[in-house]
């Protein structure tokens, strides 16, 4: 009993690592799949009666995908400090393992919903450029005021992650 | 998926079909063309060129506005996900049609002809199935009311031989339908809108009346519930001179279009110079609609604005034909969309 005990102590640090890496990567990536399927609609709206504007609803309808490559890079970040990606493993005790967890949340939350806001904003940038393609410098800065905040929850995450002492 | 989701794609389309559709620069060609071979040139470089053909002569011109109307109901089939936001348009098309072949009906029972040539294809009900339907007296299969509206008419011409008896009824079906479809949709601005335009219908119709000397009693079954304001309301205008009208309508959203039509002391200017504040008013209603990427609003909006293009471009035609002076023409004119 008490090898089972000791041994879930060992092995739980890590675990909670993963949780936090799986939750960054699975939250942020499903809020930019999301985003980016709403200003797809637009996007193909706009196609169907004017091809030529691929370019252009190209740029806007890729914004809400860089929350799920900042969720990608909080996990990578995460499991490398718990190393979980080298040969040589390192173990992590519970109290480490659950704060690098908590480290990669902020960009799994803000990640999924600026990035679902941002596609609606750049589904409605999509709509401006359909019929002012002149002003597609500006309909790409409002959907980039999203970007923002997802910004600062990287930023946040690989702070907390380069913060903990492994 | 839930509806706004569903109309991102419809209005994105929407709004790139915004540019093929007239505006003010394309209007002032027009009504700057060479007479109506002119005019009809400058229509020949925009989509309507689809409905005419090489041999097109002053009087076909129609012909090739209702088929852009009718390509434009049926693309908009195609991807909006409520066809009933199509059906509210197509609605006073098939009530057209149904007033036009039971005239035809009656007429052909008391020796008279029928008039096929006023049939428009522009109803969701197809004119064939219409037609047989009427002729048979099987009317059940009928949508919209149909079914309990005709047996109706047919018994109340038996007995009256009132025409406009039949048409009331009919226009009364019209509008319930109007309402029933827009509320099945569940959407409270779309349902206003219905409203909105009730109401426009029983001011026009109240006008009219009051021209023909009808009192308060006999106006009363000529104007339709489910608008905004009470019939009751209405007939309370009946008596009073038009100016007031505005000034007792204050309260509502439609006064202030009533009060921007001055009577000036003739009827004809002043029921054409209303009927296109109104026409105005019910665009105005939509115009919100145009700051929401999936509103089903900007279904409502462009369809309307379509048919005030046709309208408009039917005014213009007309005009070449009587050579009508040009700024009178272009007071006729609807707000574009």
């Amino acid at each position: 009993m008490e090898n089972i005990i000791e041994t879930m102590a060992e092995q739980l640090g890590a675990a909670l690592v993963i949780l936090g890496a799986a939750l960054s990567v699975g939250f942020a990536g499903s809020g930019s799949a999301w985003g980016i399927g709403i200003a797809n609609e637009a996007a193909a709206g706009i196609m169907t009666e004017d091809p030529k504007k691929f370019g252009y609803a190209l740029v806007l309808l890729a914004l809400p995908g860089t929350q799920g490559i900042y969720g990608l890079l909080v996990a990578f970040i995460a499991m490398s400090k718990a190393g979980l990606l080298g040969a040589g493993g390192v173990t992590v005790t519970i109290w480490q393992g659950l704060a690098i967890g908590c480290a990669c949340l902020p960009i799994a939350i803000a990640g999924f919903y600026t990035a679902i806001w941002q596609g609606k904003s750049s589904a409605a940038s999509i709509l401006l450029i359909s019929k002012r393609p002149d002003q597609i410098g500006k309909a790409v800065i409002l959907p980039a005021m999203c970007e923002t905040y997802a910004v600062f929850a990287l930023l946040m995450s690989i702070m907390m992650l380069t913060g903990i002492k492994v | 998926m839930s509806r706004g989701e569903a109309y991102g794609y419809a209005v994105a389309r929407i709004r790139a079909m915004e540019s093929l559709l007239f505006d003010a620069a394309r209007y002032q060609r027009l009504l700057d063309a060479d007479g109506i071979v002119g005019a009809i040139k400058i229509i020949g470089e925009t989509n309507y060129a689809r409905g005419l053909t090489d041999d097109e002569t002053a009087e076909q011109y129609d012909s090739a506005l209702e088929a852009e109307l009718l390509a434009t109901f049926k693309e908009f089939q195609a991807f909006v996900p409520d066809r009933a936001l199509i059906d509210i348009f197509r609605l006073p098309y098939d009530f057209h049609n149904v007033k036009a072949l039971l005239k035809g009906w009656f007429n052909a029972k008391t020796g008279g002809k029928r008039r096929w040539e006023i049939l428009t294809p522009l109803g969701s009900i197809s004119i064939d199935d219409l037609t047989v339907r009427i002729e048979s007296e099987e009317y059940s299969l009928l949508p919209y009311g149909l079914s309990q509206i005709l047996p109706a008419c047919v018994s109340a011409w038996e007995q009256t031989r009132d025409i406009v008896e039949v048409e009331r009824l009919l226009d009364e079906g019209l509008f319930s339908a109007m309402i029933t479809l827009a509320s099945s949709l569940g959407e409270p601005r779309v349902l206003g809108w219905v409203r909105a335009r009730i109401d426009s219908e029983n001011i026009r119709n109240l006008l009219r009346l009051r021209r023909f000397g009808f009192d308060a009693a006999a106006a009363a079954p000529f104007l339709h519930g489910g608008g905004t304001i009470d019939p009751m309301t209405l007939l309370s205008l009946l008596p009073e001179p038009y100016d007031a009208w505005g000034r007792m309508l204050a309260y509502f959203d439609i006064g202030a279009a009533v009060s921007s039509v001055q009577d000036d002391g003739s009827f004809d200017n002043l029921i054409v110079s209303l009927e296109k504040a109104l026409d105005d008013y019910c665009q105005s209603r939509l115009a919100n609609a145009r700051y929401s990427q999936n509103s089903p609003e900007n279904v409502l909006a462009y369809l309307w604005g379509k048919e005030m293009e046709v309208k408009n471009i039917r005014t213009i035609l007309v005009s070449k034909g009587t050579e009508s002076d040009r700024d009178e023409v272009r007071r006729l004119m609807r707000h574009g969309y």
